[in-house]
């Protein structure tokens, strides 16, 4: 909004001149349809190249290929939530995550968990974990020749991900967790109150459904923030619909948003039941096939990473992990970004990305 | 979890509340009521601050006991619409002699139970013979 900014009017009301400025901008604007349109058709997300090496069910473990040379041993094996694709941590050229350990010589896989279906809705906490984790982990090592491997876990797959370094600390160097919820006490978070059983019944929810339904999971997360996702969203896309390279970013994270996947029923329950509402995990009472979790277990280098204005995983629920855990070299980064601005911010790949490679450079040893 | 935090003047309806929220907001940023000369960039920054006070207004609506009560009632009823509609679907589909999703979901179940078992004793044979080489190997030393 360039034009129109002579004030003739008195008060708020727009001034004739402004009034025609809007429309002129507005049929600009039109212009650029065909474009957008084009775009649209274009969109490439997952960028790093990747074959599957092990596949499971409905699940493929991804590793990463490239001609940077291999320059540790130890593989890093990314683990994302159940809800969203876990392309968001490779989304595009600058906006990806994955890229950072590759381009450092890491060998990096990553778990597509696959879409679930009507059949999978007996998959529980035990099946994801300690069957489908346990072999991806075993098939990492196999590969890399090592005992031990890097964790890094996001979200829910950073809650997955301590439950696993917890129940099987023996096959973990390091365990880098990124806005990983672990201790739901606090109600900051929208979701927490949401779920508390006086007004949420997952039972007959997944007693119904079969699985948590992905339009319902992504119609609660759009609710979290109804001004930004509804209006704002909008109004920044129709001021920016010029700018080619905004378009391309806006997107890709359009693509993402609406590519939700249904969760496992009986998964959904447990973490709802369990984490939600009783806030098993960091008490040390949770139990994944009748393993009790043990965070005191883990006592590999720890890095929490936290975004500080996380809506969905507000810091309160992600920094308590610390001091749950048995590690003496751990360390929190509280970075200035928001739940998914933490994987796709321009920021937060120019200064956390970086740091968080010299973090594991220095406990991985080098060939 | 709070009821009225953040709101100006608690005990006040909230279209008051928000109104009342979003002019001392307009105060605080400078912004002053009317604009002499409205420019884009005050329109920007009255736009910004009227999502603001929207945003958290929302938040704390959503909070809201009357907010919460509904969402569940609403839940509710749709489940009990859903599970009628299944229970519709599978009756009809039954008397057509036609697979349902239940039918479709027990056959999973039955194939994992069945490998579950398979791996549970193929564990347990090779825990067996693992015991057995053990021995034979002690044997050999001994």
């Amino acid at each position: 909004m360039s034009t129109a900014t002579s004030g003739m009017g008195s008060g708020w009301m727009p001034t004739p001149e402004q009034w025609m400025g809007w429309w002129q901008q507005a049929g600009q604007k039109m212009l650029a349809w065909p474009k957008i349109m084009e775009a649209a058709q274009k969109v490439r997300v997952g960028i790093t190249p990747s074959r599957p090496v092990y596949r499971e069910d409905r699940l493929r473990l991804l590793q990463y290929e490239t001609d940077v040379e291999k320059a540790h041993k130890t593989p890093v094996m990314v683990v994302f939530a159940l809800v969203n694709r876990p392309y968001i941590l490779d989304l595009s050229p600058g906006k990806s995550v994955v890229s950072h350990f590759v381009n450092r010589g890491f060998e990096t896989y990553n778990i597509d968990w696959g879409v679930p279906s009507d059949g999978d809705c007996d998959l529980g906490l035990r099946d994801y974990v300690l069957r489908y984790m346990d072999h991806c982990v075993d098939t990492v090592r196999e590969r890399a020749g090592v005992d031990r491997i890097n964790l890094l876990g996001y979200c829910m797959g950073g809650s997955m991900s301590a439950m696993y370094a917890a129940l099987r600390p023996e096959k973990i160097k390091n365990l880098i967790l990124m806005a990983a919820p672990v201790d739901w006490s606090g109600d900051d978070s929208l979701l927490q109150v949401w779920t508390q059983p006086e007004y949420f019944d997952v039972d007959k929810m997944i007693e119904v459904h079969g699985n948590a339904p992905a339009f319902w999971l992504q119609s609660s997360f759009m609710l979290l923030k109804p001004v930004q996702n509804m209006i704002e969203k909008h109004i920044n896309f129709y001021e920016n619909m010029e700018n080619e390279k905004f378009v391309q970013n806006f997107l890709a994270m359009e693509t993402w948003l609406n590519d939700n996947i249904p969760v496992a029923g009986e998964t959904f329950r447990e973490f709802v039941k369990y984490c939600f509402q009783r806030n098993l995990l960091i008490q040390g009472k949770l139990e994944v096939g009748n393993e009790k979790v043990d965070l005191q277990n883990i006592t590999c280098p720890i890095l929490n990473l936290v975004a500080q204005n996380d809506h969905l995983v507000p810091p309160s629920q992600s920094l308590p992990f610390n001091d749950a855990v048995g590690s003496t070299d751990r360390k929190t980064i509280t970075f200035p970004a928001g739940h998914i601005g933490l994987a796709v911010g321009s920021r937060a790949h120019r200064e956390l990305w970086p740091k968080v490679c010299d973090w594991l450079q220095e406990r991985s040893e080098s060939i | 979890m709070s009821m009225n935090g953040g709101f100006p003047q608690p005990g006040s309806d909230p279209f008051t509340q928000f109104w009342t929220d979003f002019s001392q907001k307009m105060m605080s940023a400078g912004m002053p009521t009317p604009a002499p000369s409205p420019t884009e960039e005050a329109f920007g920054k009255v736009r910004q601050l009227f999502f603001e006070s929207m945003s958290q207004h929302a938040e704390q609506f959503m909070r809201s006991e009357a907010f919460l009560s509904a969402m569940k009632q609403a839940m509710d009823n749709g489940l009990a619409w859903q599970q009628m509609m299944n229970q519709t679907l599978q009756k009809s589909l039954a008397g057509a002699q036609m697979p349902t999703r239940e039918d479709a979901n027990q056959i999973t179940v039955l194939i994992r139970g069945m490998e579950d078992r398979i791996l549970d004793r193929l564990e347990d044979v090779c825990r067996r013979v693992e015991v057995l080489e053990g021995k034979r190997t002690s044997g050999k030393n001994g």
